[in-house]
């Protein structure tokens, strides 16, 4: 397989979330910008709530990944099933955790205004 | 239509992609792949074998002609349609503009083709027309024989239980209806059938009833159900321990296998088909060699069977206008009915300006997109060997690919070749062949499509 190959197959694959992924991520770099104006720095802050939170979020991921993909649970049966899934819901669990620890900051931020 | 001279969003990013890579190249590197000549090429088809030696031949040919006949200018995904048959998918999702595949340069033809004059190296055109070529690459495909059903036409496919996920993009979604239908009804008997040809998919007939068996147990309603499926043959699928797989589970899943069984006729109105016993000697092998009289029913038992949904499989061939053409195969299993090539170099067997590519081919399996991916590289450079008079360097492994969905939304990823009785072949270490797993239903679900698309564009 070439590289263009490999790249030509990304693309088609990544095709129909590609305005899903573009609004994410501004939301994502529109958070964190807001948040830094507001004084938050990502390792001077800590959040219990949100490391818990985005936990949950990502232990979600076995139920709504395998439903995204028109699967179940169930069917999630080999070693290579769990360790793609578990990748996919350690996945979300960091995108979560990069969205609720600012809005963390944000929320204790105004908390104490 | 050739494409807008304008780039796309994807063409930009491959062209940006391909002017770094090459920039790092030395430029005699680039400039070896390619030949100069000045040969016509007809590519008859613009299915994924003919459009994936489209693009390839316009990269490695300079000042040639290439000429593309396809008459449609919708590219239908094929292997999608299992997917719509069985409710997952909606029909848009497997439909593309041609001309977004088609390269620039390649002067396509919307025509159907109508006759090959292989020793006038003559291609005729449905409107008269002709074409004369230098090399020839068939890549038409297959025909669906419906008429050798009596009483059976595409058009009653979605009527009175009728389903049949080959007949067009259509007939997958009247399918999807038929089966919904008959699920709301709450019971009653399916049949499930396949062919006594080699048949595109191999495995759509039994993934049908796969998914269909997982609706049913889905209703909550499966022991009002009876399921049947009819094999011509003594086997389901030509790769053995598949085979065996298949048979067992259909087992455990109450499913009527009923052996040396084929379709001869059907009776949309009363809901009846007809059986015609055509054992026990006889056996479903991908080297069964169809004739019309076989599909005759004198002297031989038959059986009627009532139904309130019925998948129906069609025997299938070459096309016509290339069966009636010097190419078809002359002795050997696939007399009268496939292209004559030879299935390891795909060179045909006696014009050796002529090569076959996908599903028109005689060989004893290889009817997938899958088996285009490993052969599209084999037929470039084997022809590019003969405009140049060079001995044919590649060979083809017969390595085909089936993603045996064993029920909605768990699958096997089944890849195979010629060598060792049709031993596994498999792409991925990590993968298990006789496995049924969620990561290969979600390769089949999201991945497979855009590889496909790849090989269409000569990158994969």
């Amino acid at each position: 397989m070439t590289l263009t190959g490999i790249i030509t197959i990304l693309m088609y694959a990544l095709a129909p979330f590609i305005w899903l992924m573009l609004a994410a991520a501004v939301i994502i770099v529109g958070l964190h910008l807001f948040a830094y104006l507001r004084g938050y720095q990502i390792t001077h802050h800590r959040s219990v709530l949100a490391l818990l939170l985005a936990g949950l979020v990502g232990l979600t991921a076995f139920v709504w990944v395998p439903w995204f993909t028109h699967s179940t649970l169930d069917y999630v049966a080999t070693v290579v099933d769990w360790v793609a899934l578990t990748s996919a819901a350690i996945a979300t669990f960091i995108v979560a955790l990069i969205v609720l620890h600012p809005l963390s900051y944000l929320i204790s931020d105004r908390r104490t205004d | 239509m050739h494409k807008p001279l304008l780039l796309n969003r994807r063409e930009l990013l491959k062209v940006g992609t391909g002017l770094g890579i090459s920039s790092l190249l030395p430029f005699s590197a680039v400039s070896a792949n390619t030949l100069q000549t000045q040969a016509h090429i007809v590519i008859l088809g613009g299915g994924a074998a003919g459009m994936a030696m489209a693009n390839r031949l316009a990269t490695r040919l300079e000042g040639g002609t290439i000429t593309l006949v396809e008459p449609r200018s919708t590219h239908h995904y094929q292997p999608g349609w299992t997917l719509v048959a069985s409710g997952v998918w909606q029909p848009d999702k497997t439909m593309r503009p041609n001309a977004q595949f088609v390269p620039r340069g390649v002067k396509w033809v919307r025509e159907y083709a109508a006759s090959i004059d292989a020793d006038n190296k003559r291609v005729g055109l449905a409107n008269g027309a002709t074409l004369d070529y230098e090399y020839l690459v068939v890549a038409t495909g297959i025909q669906l024989n419906y008429h050798l059903i009596e009483g059976m036409s595409p058009s009653l496919v979605g009527q009175h239980g009728i389903g049949s996920v080959y007949a067009s993009i259509e007939g997958a979604t009247r399918t999807n209806q038929a089966i919904q239908t008959w699920l709301d009804s709450g019971q009653g008997k399916g049949i499930f059938t396949a062919a006594p040809t080699p048949v595109k998919c191999a495995g759509a007939p039994l993934k049908m009833t796969f998914t269909t068996l997982s609706r049913l147990e889905a209703s909550g309603r499966r022991d009002a159900f009876e399921v049947d499926f009819m094999a011509p043959g003594d086997a389901l699928f030509s790769q053995p321990w598949v085979n065996e797989f298949v048979k067992q589970r259909f087992d455990e899943q109450g499913v009527n296998r009923r052996h040396h069984y084929r379709l001869s006729a059907i009776d949309p109105q009363a809901k009846q088909a007809e059986f015609t016993f055509v054992g026990p000697d006889s056996e479903f092998t991908s080297h069964h060699q169809l004739r019309e009289a076989e599909f005759r029913r004198d002297n031989q038992p038959t059986v009627i069977a009532d139904y309130d949904f019925i998948h129906v499989v069609p025997p299938m061939s070459a096309h016509d206008f290339v069966k009636q053409s010097a190419l078809i195969a002359q002795d050997g299993p696939f007399r009268g009915e496939w292209l004559d090539v030879d299935i390891y170099t795909m060179q045909h067997n006696r014009y050796p300006e002529v090569f076959g590519i996908g599903d028109v081919i005689g060989a004893p399996i290889n009817k997938t997109a899958a088996s285009v991916k490993a052969q599209a590289p084999v037929v470039e450079a084997n022809l590019i060997a003969v405009m140049q008079g060079n001995p044919l360097p590649a060979r083809h492994t017969g390595y085909t690919s089936c993603p045996m969905i064993t029920g909605i939304g768990k699958a096997m990823l089944v890849e195979f070749g010629y060598e060792d009785n049709f031993a596994f072949m498999p792409s991925f270490p990590f993968i298990d062949p006789t496995d049924e797993s969620w990561v290969t239903w979600v390769m089949k679900d999201r991945m497979l499509q855009p590889a496909y698309y790849a090989v269409l564009e000569g990158q994969a």
